[in-house]
C-alpha cells in the first residue's frame, strides 16, 4: 500500500520505516535538515531491535558526570552513572542523604520499569470491551500486583505528588533536590511545589539507568534518516484531501497531489486536524477537546560557540526547590524569570570547536509586557551567558557567538504549539488514554486512513509513539485486509 | 475486665457519629472529650457577650444524608437553613451574583458572558453526574489494591465496574477532574475571570496549592458533593450555628446508649500485648474497652496517643509523611452594623449569603505565591458569611457577626506565630475586606482572630488542617492516610480510626465515623 508520512522527526522516521519493512511503499514529507529535537535521547529497546539500529551506527551517548553544580565556595557536586560514587559526592553535603541515594535510586528505577511496560505498547483502554482489551487490561493489572506492595503502593501514590513533596520526604539538601527537581519541572508550565510533577520525573526517567536523572543523547535521527528503504521528498503538506470519511491524498506546498489511502502525521494534532483538514469533518466535541489541549512552551533554546572547553558536561543552576519555584513564579505572569533555571550541555563539536546547548526555563512563550524581539533575545543570551560564567569563572570570555530560540521561535522553527516540544504537556490528565484527548488516543482519527505518530500521543517519548502508531496502523491493515 | 465495649477518643462531629451507630448497635460505648464541650471543630460558642459563632467549621452541605435519616437528627435539634447565594465583588466596583434562582443566576452570568451563562448549566449536569459517581465511594471502605483478600478483590472488581458503567465521556471527565488543576479544569468551560476564580476557591480549601496546581480539580468536586434535603450542591447554616450539628449527633448517641465524657484528656492509649486495650487520660486514670477507635487526626493518633514503639517502622514514617500543612485560618467579628459593600450598596439578599473576595485566578494564585515562602497572603482569598442575617439568634438585636475564612495562612510561618503576627493577620483581613465594605473597620465591636497553630492548640488538629491532612491525590481513597491502612483498622488490634484523616476526609461529613463504625461492627461479627 501507499503510504505518506508527513515530518521529518524521529517519530515520523520510526513510523515510516516499520511500514516499509512491513512491505508498504512509503513516503515521507518534510524538511530533512530540521535542527535536532533537545530529546533525541534514549530510544526505545524494541525499536532498536526492530529497525536493527545499532548496526546502522546507533550511539547513544550518557555524560559522566550527567550533571554537575556549583557548590557555595567555588566547589562543585557532580552526580555519575556510578550509584556509589554519587553517594560519596553527595556525602560532602549531608551524610543522611548519601545513605538514602541508593534505595531512592532504586525505588525510582522500580516505578520508572512500570512506566516503561506501559509505554511500549498503545495505551490500556480502561473502557474497552473487546476480548483483547479485557485481556491487555487484565495483564497490565496483574504486571502492576506482581511489583509487590512497596513498589505497587508507591507507583499509585508517588504519581500525583509534588517533586517538593516527595524530595522533602527523601532528603536534606537543597542543592540535591533542586538539581533533581529540575527534571521534574522540565518543560512543564508548573513549579516543583505543582502537584503531578512527580509524576514528570519518572517519565523523564524512563530508560535512564538507576541513578541517572537525566535523559541521555543519540544520533539517532541522524542513523534514521540514513536508513534506507523510505523514499523522502523535501517539501510540507498543505492539505490533506479526504473524500467519502477516507483520506485521498495529501496537497504539497507546490500544488501538487500525491495520492495515498495512508497518511501519518507526526505534527501537533490541532495543526493536523484543524489547519490541514476540514475541520467540518470532525465531531464538534472532538474540536472542543482539540482546543483545550494544553501545550504551553516554557522553555528557551540558547546555543553557544565557545572558544574552549567550558570544563563541565552537564552544569545545572538551579540551587533550590525554591529558586525553581520562583522561576515558575515569573513566568506565571507572562514574565521571562530574572533568575531562570539554567542548564547547559557541553559539545565538542570538531578539533578545538565547542558549543553550549543551554536550556533556559522559565521563558514564556507569550510576554504581558510586549513580544519578544531581538533585543530580548539578546538580553536573555546576557543573562544566560553571565549566570553561567558565575559558576565557571571565564566562560563569558569563551563565548563566540549566540543564538536563541524562545518558545515563539520554536513554535515557528519546529511546529512545536507555542514553543511546547512534546506538543501536548506532560501531565497526568493527557498520558496514557487521555493522550492527547480521549478520541484520538489510539492513533486513529474519525478519518478512514488518516493517522497520527507525534510527540502528542502516547507516550510521548521519541521513537517509541512511531513505533506503537505503526503497530496500531499495522493491526488495522491486516485487518482490513 | 474490660468497662465498654468501646472507647471513642475524641467529640468531634466523626466521634459523635462513630459513637452513635456503635450504640445503636448495641455497643457499650464511651466517647472521651478533651475539652468541656463537644464538637471539635463544628463548634459554636457565644465568643463575645450575645455573639454566637462558628467559631470553626461554618456552613453545612457535605454532612451524608444517610446520617441524618440513620440518626434521626432533625428530631435532635438540628435545623439547616440554606444559604441562597454567593456574590464576588470586583475590582472596578462590580460584582458576579450565582443565585440559587435559575433565571436570576443566567440573567446575572449574561451580564458578564453570554458565553458563560450558556455553558453553566451544561457544566452543572456534568458536576452533578460526576458527584453522583463518586458518591458510592465515600461510604465504602476502601479496597486495598495490594490485597489478595477476597473482600480487597471483590471490592476493586465493584470499582471497576463501577467506573467503566459510566462511559467514555464521564469517565474521562473524572479523569480529568482527578488529575488536573482547578483553574485548566474551569479554562475549558468558562471566560469570566471572577466565576472561574470563586469556582476554583472550592478547590484549593485545604490544601497547600494554587489554583493552577494539578490536584485542585478533585476538591472542586468534593465541595459540589454536598445536598440538603436532596438537593445537591446546596450549602447552608446549622440554625444556631455548627455546634448545633454536633449536639445533634451527640444528644442521639446518648439517646442509644451512649456515654460521652467531656474535660476527659486521653494521654495515652493503653497498648498490652501489641493490643488496644482502653485508654489513661491525663488525670492518671485508666478504662479499659474491647476496643478504642481514635477520631483524633492521624498524626496525633499514632505519634502522641499510640506511640511510633508500637507500630511498625515503614508504617511510622508513612504517618510522619502525612502532610497537614494547615493553610487556613478564621477571623470571627461582632458587629453593631451590617457592612455595606460599594460594589452591591444596602441590606439586600447578598447579605444572606456568602460574599467570596475572590476576583481572578492570578488573585488567588499571588495569594498562594505569599503562602508557599512562608508569609500570610498579603490579600487572601476569603469567604465571608453573616451568619445572624439567616438565624438572628447569633446576634443581639440590630447587631451581627460576620464569619471570614481566610486562605492562605500558613501554619509554618516565617519566624512562628506571635500574638503580634496573629493581630497583624487580622488586620490585613479587615484591610482586605473594607476595600469592598469600607464601613467595616468602624462597624467592628469585637474580632477573634484563629491561626491553624491555633486550630491545632484549641481544637488538637495537626497543623490546624481542617481537613485532618490535605485532601490531595496521594492521600485519598486507599490511600488515606496510610496504603494498606485505609480501611480504619489499624497495625495495632483492637484500635481503630474515624476522623477526617481517614477515606473520604474533611468537610463535616461524618462519612468517616460512619464508615468507621460499619468496619468495627463487620469485623466484631
Amino acid at each position: 500500500m501507499k503510504a505518506l508520512v508527513l515530518g521529518s522527526g524521529i517519530d515520523a522516521l520510526v513510523t515510516a520505516h516499520t511500514l516499509a519493512r512491513a512491505g508498504h511503499e512509503v513516503t515521507v514529507l518534510g524538511k530533512r535538515d530540521g535542527e535536532p529535537s533537545p530529546h533525541t535521547g534514549w530510544i526505545a529497546r524494541r525499536v532498536i531491535a526492530n529497525l536493527d539500529l545499532e548496526r546502522h551506527g546507533l550511539s547513544v551517548e550518557w555524560p559522566d558526570p550527567w550533571v554537575s553544580a556549583p557548590l557555595p565556595g567555588g566547589a562543585r557536586l557532580a552526580l555519575w552513572r556510578d550509584v556509589a560514587r554519587s553517594a560519596d559526592e553527595i556525602r560532602k553535603l549531608s551524610a543522611r542523604d548519601a545513605g538514602q541515594w541508593p534505595k531512592f535510586c532504586e525505588r525510582m528505577q522500580a516505578i520508572a520499569g512500570v512506566l516503561e511496560d506501559l509505554y511500549g505498547a498503545p495505551p490500556p483502554d480502561p473502557l474497552t470491551h473487546t476480548p483483547g482489551g479485557l485481556i491487555d487490561l487484565a495483564r497490565d493489572a496483574l504486571r502492576l500486583r506482581k511489583l509487590g506492595r512497596q513498589s505497587m503502593d508507591d507507583f499509585l501514590r508517588l504519581l500525583p505528588m509534588s517533586i517538593a513533596d516527595l524530595l522533602d520526604a527523601w532528603f536534606e539538601s537543597d542543592v540535591l533536590k533542586g538539581l533533581l527537581g529540575a527534571q521534574a519541572v522540565m518543560h512543564l508550565a508548573q513549579g516543583p511545589r505543582s502537584g503531578g510533577t512527580a509524576f514528570n520525573f519518572l517519565h523523564h526517567h524512563v530508560g535512564s539507568p538507576a541513578g541517572v536523572f537525566r535523559q541521555a543523547r543519540s544520533n539517532v535521527r541522524d542513523v534514521l534518516s540514513a536508513l534506507p528503504g523510505i523514499q523522502r521528498l523535501e517539501h510540507e503538506a498543505a492539505r490533506i484531501e479526504v473524500q467519502d470519511g477516507g483520506v485521498r491524498g495529501v496537497v504539497l506546498d507546490g500544488g501538487e497531489r500525491l495520492a495515498a489511502s495512508l497518511v501519518v502525521c507526526a505534527g501537533d494534532p490541532r495543526r493536523t486536524l484543524l489547519d490541514l483538514c476540514d475541520p467540518g469533518c470532525f465531531d464538534p466535541e472532538l474540536l472542543r477537546a482539540l482546543r483545550n489541549i494544553r501545550s504551553r512552551g516554557v522553555a528557551a533554546e540558547v546555543t553557544l560557540t565557545l572558544a574552549r572547553d567550558p570544563g563541565f558536561t552537564v552544569l545545572a543552576l538551579a540551587p533550590t526547590l525554591d529558586h525553581l519555584e520562583r522561576a515558575y513564579d515569573d513566568s506565571k505572569y507572562g514574565r521571562a524569570s530574572s533568575d531562570p533555571y539554567i542548564e547547559a550541555r557541553h559539545e565538542a563539536i570538531k578539533e578545538g570547536a565547542h558549543r553550549a546547548h543551554v536550556h533556559v526555563q522559565y521563558v514564556p512563550y507569550a510576554l504581558r509586557d510586549g513580544t519578544w524581539d531581538d533585543a530580548r533575545r539578546d538580553e536573555l543570551a546576557k543573562l544566560v551567558i553571565a549566570k553561567i560564567d558565575q559558576a565557571a569563572p571565564g566562560f563569558a570570555a569563551s563565548v563566540l557567538g549566540h543564538s536563541v530560540l524562545t518558545p515563539a521561535d520554536l513554535e515557528h522553527r519546529r511546529g512545536y504549539p507555542q514553543g511546547q516540544p512534546y506538543h501536548a504537556q506532560i501531565a497526568l490528565d493527557q498520558m496514557l488514554w487521555m493522550r492527547p484527548v480521549p478520541q484520538l488516543a489510539r492513533y486513529r482519527t474519525s478519518i478512514e486512513g488518516l493517522y497520527l505518530c507525534g510527540p502528542a500521543m502516547h507516550p510521548g517519548i521519541p521513537g517509541a509513539t512511531g513505533a506503537n502508531a505503526a503497530s496500531v496502523i499495522l493491526r488495522d491493515l491486516k485487518k482490513s485486509k | 475486665m474490660a468497662d465498654y465495649d468501646a472507647l471513642v477518643i475524641g467529640g468531634g462531629h466523626n466521634g459523635l457519629v462513630c459513637a452513635a451507630y456503635l450504640a445503636r448497635a448495641g455497643k457499650r460505648v464511651l466517647v472521651l472529650e478533651r475539652r468541656e464541650i463537644v464538637g471539635g471543630a463544628a463548634m459554636s460558642e457565644e465568643v463575645f457577650p450575645g455573639f454566637r459563632f462558628s467559631v470553626f467549621s461554618y456552613v453545612v452541605s457535605l454532612l451524608r444524608p444517610e446520617i441524618i435519616r440513620d440518626l434521626d437528627l432533625p428530631r435532635h435539634g438540628l435545623h439547616i437553613l440554606p444559604l441562597e447565594s454567593t456574590v464576588t465583588p470586583l475590582a472596578n466596583g462590580d460584582y458576579l451574583g450565582q443565585w440559587s434562582d435559575h433565571d436570576q443566576n443566567r440573567r446575572e452570568l449574561a451580564r458578564h458572558s453570554l458565553r458563560d451563562a450558556e455553558a453553566y448549566d451544561e457544566f452543572g449536569r456534568l458536576m452533578y453526574q460526576m458527584a453522583r459517581a463518586v458518591k458510592p465511594f465515600l461510604s465504602m471502605a476502601p479496597p486495598d489494591p495490594a490485597s489478595l483478600a477476597p473482600r480487597d478483590l471483590l471490592g476493586m472488581v465493584r470499582i471497576a465496574k463501577q467506573l467503566r458503567g459510566l462511559g467514555g465521556d464521564r469517565f474521562h471527565a473524572l479523569h480529568k477532574l482527578l488529575t488536573m488543576s482547578a483553574a485548566d479544569y474551569l479554562d475549558e468551560w468558562f471566560e469570566t475571570e471572577a466565576l472561574k476564580a470563586t469556582k476554583s476557591a472550592s478547590g484549593i480549601i485545604g490544601t497547600f496549592l494554587g489554583p493552577r496546581s494539578p490536584g485542585t480539580a478533585y476538591v472542586l468536586l468534593h465541595h459540589y458533593m454536598g445536598e440538603i434535603d436532596g438537593v445537591f450542591r446546596a450549602w447552608g447554616f446549622a440554625k444556631g450555628g455548627n455546634g448545633s450539628v454536633s449536639a445533634a449527633i451527640a444528644a442521639a448517641a446518648r439517646e442509644h446508649g451512649a456515654e460521652i465524657r467531656t474535660n476527659a484528656p486521653v494521654a495515652k492509649v493503653l497498648i498490652e500485648n501489641g493490643r488496644a486495650t482502653g485508654a489513661v487520660l491525663e488525670n492518671g486514670d485508666e478504662i479499659r474497652a474491647k476496643l478504642v477507635v481514635s477520631s483524633a487526626d492521624p498524626r496525633r493518633t499514632f505519634m502522641q496517643l499510640v506511640g511510633p514503639e508500637h507500630l511498625p517502622d515503614e508504617f511510622a514514617q508513612a504517618i510522619r509523611n502525612f502532610k497537614f500543612r494547615g493553610s487556613s485560618g478564621k477571623v470571627n467579628l461582632a458587629l453593631s452594623e451590617l457592612p455595606n459593600f460599594t460594589c452591591l450598596p444596602g441590606a439586600g439578599p447578598h447579605l444572606r449569603g456568602a460574599i467570596s473576595i475572590s476576583p481572578s485566578i492570578d488573585y488567588l494564585e499571588r495569594a498562594y505565591d505569599d503562602a508557599k515562602y512562608g508569609e500570610v497572603s498579603r490579600r487572601p482569598y476569603m469567604d465571608i458569611v453573616i451568619p445572624s442575617m439567616i438565624d438572628p439568634s447569633m446576634a443581639p438585636p440590630g447587631k451581627h457577626v460576620m464569619s471570614i475564612f481566610v486562605q492562605y495562612v500558613p501554619y509554618k510561618v516565617n519566624g512562628g506565630w506571635t500574638d503580634a503576627k496573629r493581630e497583624a493577620f487580622g488586620d490585613a483581613v479587615i484591610d482586605t475586606v473594607a476595600e469592598y465594605a469600607p464601613n467595616i473597620k468602624s462597624a467592628i465591636l469585637h474580632r477573634q482572630v484563629i491561626t491553624p497553630a491555633d486550630i491545632e492548640r484549641i481544637v488538637g488538629i495537626s497543623e490546624g488542617n481542617i481537613f485532618h491532612g490535605e485532601l490531595a491525590l496521594e492521600q485519598m481513597f486507599f490511600l488515606r492516610p496510610v496504603p494498606g491502612w485505609a480501611q480504619y483498622a489499624t497495625p495495632v488490634d483492637g484500635l481503630y480510626q474515624c476522623g477526617s484523616g481517614t477515606h473520604p476526609g474533611g468537610g463535616v461529613m461524618g462519612a468517616s465515623g460512619r464508615n468507621a463504625a460499619m468496619a468495627i461492627l463487620k469485623a466484631s461479627r
